[in-house]
């Protein structure tokens, strides 16, 4: 059973292995566009509830909450940022997914309390500046967050 | 825990990287691993040949934008084989070390 191979071929076969382990934990990502057409939605989103019209603004979030619905979980998990290859949820890690929608959870109560800071202010917008605000973090945030993850599942690969 | 098993199909370092890409994939297109591994599309095709062979690959064709492409995913028996594998060199690295540790 045992093979005759030597102690140094077999640390050079595991790095070899270990090597190909981080080579598929750095194609963990999620789209840009992803990221991108957030943003505009969310910005779209303050833009629309800024102009007072309830049932505009009701309507606009159903349809926002709809299309994130159906485009998430397919990227959401960042396993497939390319159709090339599907990421393991054993080495992407199961709760990808969950971090992003917590992520947008907090970022939803950082609009509002952003929206009411500026309207206190007198701001004549005030759902369009907050919405901008959390747009810029989502535009430069959401990769940060799968580096995040990335970084994760090397440390869970290499131990 | 995996039983360590010395697979001699798996260690050569080619089919070895091949078989560590899968390991961390559901599955992957051949030009995904064609690129990774920087082989010729015939020499990926016989790696993956031999692999499919013993039981350790399938390769499925779906029909996408009209063309087919080829995706690779390892099997229960190749990921068990691969397991086993890496149990078994880490095995041996860690006997030389406790060896070495002796002396």
């Amino acid at each position: 059973m045992e093979a005759q191979i030597t102690p140094q071929e077999a640390r050079a076969a595991l790095d070899t292995v270990d090597r190909d382990r981080l080579r598929i934990i750095e194609e963990i990502e999620m789209p840009r566009w992803y990221w991108w057409g957030l943003a505009l939605g969310w910005i779209a989103l303050g833009f629309i509830s800024d102009l007072g019209h309830a049932w505009v603004t009701a309507a606009a979030t159903l349809i926002f909450g709809a299309v994130h619905a159906s485009v998430a979980p397919r990227v959401a998990s960042g396993r497939h940022r390319t159709q090339r290859l599907s990421v393991s949820e054993e080495l992407a890690g199961p709760d990808t997914f969950l971090l992003v929608i917590a992520a947008l959870i907090v970022l939803g109560c950082l609009t509002v309390a952003g929206g009411f800071a500026a309207s206190a202010d007198g701001a004549r917008n005030p759902a369009t500046i907050a919405s901008m605000f959390v747009a810029v973090i989502i535009v430069l945030g959401g990769p940060l967050l799968l580096a995040s993850v990335r970084h994760r599942a090397a440390r869970r690969a290499v131990q | 825990m995996t039983a360590a098993r010395f697979d001699e199909l798996i260690h050569p370092s080619t089919r070895l990287s091949l078989v560590a890409l899968l390991a961390g994939a559901d599955w992957a297109e051949f030009a995904f691993l064609r690129d990774r591994l920087e082989l010729s599309d015939s020499a990926l095709s016989k790696q993956l040949s031999t692999l499919e062979e013993a039981g350790y690959v399938h390769l499925d064709r779906p029909l996408r934008d009209r063309r087919r492409r080829v995706r690779a995913r390892l099997t229960d028996a190749g990921l068990g084989a691969f397991n086993g594998h890496v149990a078994a060199l880490r095995e041996i690295v860690d006997s030389a070390d406790s060896v070495r540790a002796l002396v």
